[in-house]
């Protein structure tokens, strides 16, 4: 499904405004280099590629079927996929259980049964795939941005959600590994994909947005393991009573209880989004793939302010805290830095910092025993910063085995650098709270995993 | 389904879980003798009466013989409406730290594990952790820890590893028991030197 050689699209469209129209110009918009067949009922030409009536009238074997028709033509349709040998399909079309007509839903899932035929959907997304340029959305590129090829893998359970945080994964440093959005789940749900992304290398960090589990008792047996492997990051929809009702109407999930979906994803090392920002701060350290050694964080600014709030975020986790310099870190720095500069964590390099003050003060503090993870701030609003700081930092954060995330709040000469910095695998923020998150997240799932590793806690 | 107090109190101490010392008495005499001249306590069981103290037929802290006759026959006047019932004698827990232990079978994840502590901290606070059963040592220190109010029980590291060891047997006791849909150790008193569950309840299926 995901690295297809051949994709047909049922219901490709001459109509710009049908769903069909998009998915097949988003093929050719991302030069998907597979054999693409068009299947409209009126075998119209579209856009100078030919279509065929039925999927049956293609000679050659087809490894996705994309289906994008009114609900109740989808059974026969999936019928001849079958019949066809297609070997996956993802169903895009709404009007399924999610609207009460569970009965066409049955329908759907006893032929993909039937000829076993994996069925992502109905009522989704899709997938996407940036290395096969596969992209079953049936959303413009031009209003949704795609992101670059990367190490994110991304399941979610609403396309809206998906589509939205898509959107911004494109304007963040790291790009995609998967796309899925698996919408009423009712043949490929959450825990194949899952167990699917698990062995897939290509993943090295997997966000999931869930409003319910169809099938809970697996879904604990697949989060036991899939954590050790690499770290998920869950945003839960569906809290309140409220959230839950919307749950149902929405994607016809069966939101559980809140309390034992957040117990489930402690207990496995989960790291727990509270929103979608949330989520991206957290897949942007993860898929850094920084280890920290401990809990200890030094800060380095070149404002004072900055590094009080940081100091004051880092000191307000309960798992955090500020490290003190070694007597050798202190010794190098009253030799290396200006007298101005007081030397103590944080570090207030002073508003005149170049990029040679921090390659001096982050060379020390990066040989520090003390220290186990760097905060660097770097507000380029003034003089002494610019892009030698930000290739600096790039340098030393490739140099240096302690995890370093760097702070950075401004416009547009911040952004430049931001984009320059995190293409680089250097992860920004641009808010204490969300730095101090982000390293606290990195460091539980390390300790997660050190004390499941151990052999102390076998299950 | 109510499971039986003593029955439930002897499934609970073949996982190697303490309660309070507690029998069935007939009469005003028995109960005076339960007592070997240390304080009790007298609860009316019955299905009728699922939340004793608000139904008012729990008499605390009782110790001068008369007083536990007496108490024995106000509570067997006041509970002839609860028809079956059965009067608990109880000896009264040494003072220490109130903690919850509890269990619910999710519909979708099968049983869980709760704790809190302290009464207040649970109502007022919703200050409680949960996980899906069964928990590992690690799980079962994660839950103490998780807790805000972790400092009224963690002051040392030998009543965390009793906390600790009592989260797992409950664990245990739930896993080998797909039958029981909630389980109610509330309250637990627990001690530097020991713990007790001063009440508990079992619902099966």
């Amino acid at each position: 499904m995901l690295k297809p050689r051949s994709v047909a699209i049922i219901g490709a469209s001459r109509n710009p405004e049908k769903v069909g129209h998009v998915i097949f110009k988003n093929y050719v918009n991302a030069g998907y280099p597979g054999r693409l067949y068009l299947v409209n009922k009126s075998g119209e030409e579209i856009e100078g590629t030919q279509t065929y009536k039925s999927i049956l009238d293609i000679k050659e074997g087809i490894d996705l079927a994309v289906i994008a028709i009114p609900a109740e033509y989808v059974p026969a349709a999936m019928e001849e996929c079958g019949r066809a040998k297609v070997k996956t399909v993802v169903v895009v079309s709404g009007g399924f259980a999610e609207v009460g007509r569970q009965d066409l839903q049955d329908k759907m899932v006893g032929i993909a049964e039937k000829y076993h035929m994996p069925t992502l959907g109905p009522n989704c997304l899709g997938v996407m795939d940036p290395r096969s340029r596969v992209d079953t959305l049936f959303l413009p590129t031009y209003k949704l941005s795609r992101p670059s090829i990367g190490g994110v893998s991304f399941v979610a359970q609403s396309g809206a959600v998906g589509s939205t945080v898509l959107d911004m994964i494109s304007s963040e440093g790291f790009g995609l590994s998967k796309f899925i959005s698996y919408g009423n789940a009712a043949h490929i749900d959450e825990v194949d994909v899952l167990e699917y992304l698990l062995d897939d290398k290509e993943t090295k960090v997997i966000i999931l947005y869930i409003e319910g589990a169809k099938r809970g008792k697996e879904l604990v047996k697949i989060a036991r393991r899939i954590s050790l492997v690499k770290p998920v990051i869950v945003l839960k929809g569906g809290k309140t009573f409220e959230g839950q009702q919307a749950a149902h109407s929405h994607t016809a999930a069966l939101a559980g209880s809140y309390e034992a979906y957040l117990a489930l994803f402690r207990q496995f090392g989960f790291t727990i989004a509270n929103d979608l920002s949330e989520l991206l701060h957290y897949a942007k350290i993860f898929s850094s793939e920084q280890q920290p050694s401990g809990p200890r964080i030094a800060i380095v600014t070149n404002g004072g302010g900055a590094g009080v709030l940081t100091a004051d975020a880092i000191s307000s986790s309960s798992f955090l805290k500020l490290g003190k310099f070694s007597t050798a870190t202190e010794k190098t720095l009253r030799k290396s830095m200006p007298v101005l500069v007081n030397i103590r964590n944080p570090l207030d390099l002073a508003g005149d910092a170049d990029y040679l003050r921090y390659k001096e003060a982050l060379g020390a503090i990066c040989g520090d025993g003390n220290i186990d993870m760097v905060v660097a701030i770097a507000l380029f609003q003034t003089p002494g910063a610019d892009s030698k700081l930000a290739a600096e930092l790039i340098r030393i954060k490739g140099d240096s085995k302690k995890p370093m995330v760097v702070l950075s709040t401004g416009s547009d000469y911040t952004r430049m650098h931001k984009i320059m910095m995190e293409s680089s695998g250097l992860p920004v923020y641009d808010s204490p709270a969300a730095a101090s998150a982000a390293l606290e997240a990195l460091y539980r799932y390390s300790e997660y995993k050190k004390a499941k590793k151990q052999g102390k806690d076998p299950h | 389904m109510l499971l039986d107090y003593i029955k439930a109190r002897d499934m609970l101490g073949r996982y190697g879980i303490s309660s309070v010392k507690s029998g069935y008495v007939d009469s005003p005499e028995q109960a005076v003798k339960f007592s070997e001249g240390k304080p009790l306590a007298l609860k009316v069981l019955s299905e009728k009466a699922l939340h004793k103290s608000k139904s008012g037929v729990v008499k605390l802290g009782l110790l001068d013989p008369d007083d536990i006759r007496e108490a024995f026959s106000e509570l067997s006047s006041k509970a002839s409406r609860l028809r079956p019932y059965k009067i608990l004698a109880q000896r009264m827990a040494p003072p220490g730290v109130e903690a919850i232990i509890g269990g619910r079978k999710d519909p979708q994840f099968g049983q869980t594990i709760l704790l809190g502590m302290g009464g207040i901290y649970v109502e007022a606070f919703r200050d409680f952790s949960l996980r899906i059963c069964p928990i590992t040592r690690y799980d079962s220190v994660e839950m103490i820890h998780q807790l805000r109010s972790a400092q009224v029980i963690t002051h040392n590291g030998k009543s965390e590893k009793m906390l600790s060891g009592l989260l797992l047997g409950v664990s245990r006791l739930l896993g080998e028991h797909p039958e029981i849909t909630e389980l109610d150790l509330n309250p637990v008193i627990v001690r530097e030197d020991g713990y007790e569950a001063v009440d508990l309840r079992i619902i099966e299926e």
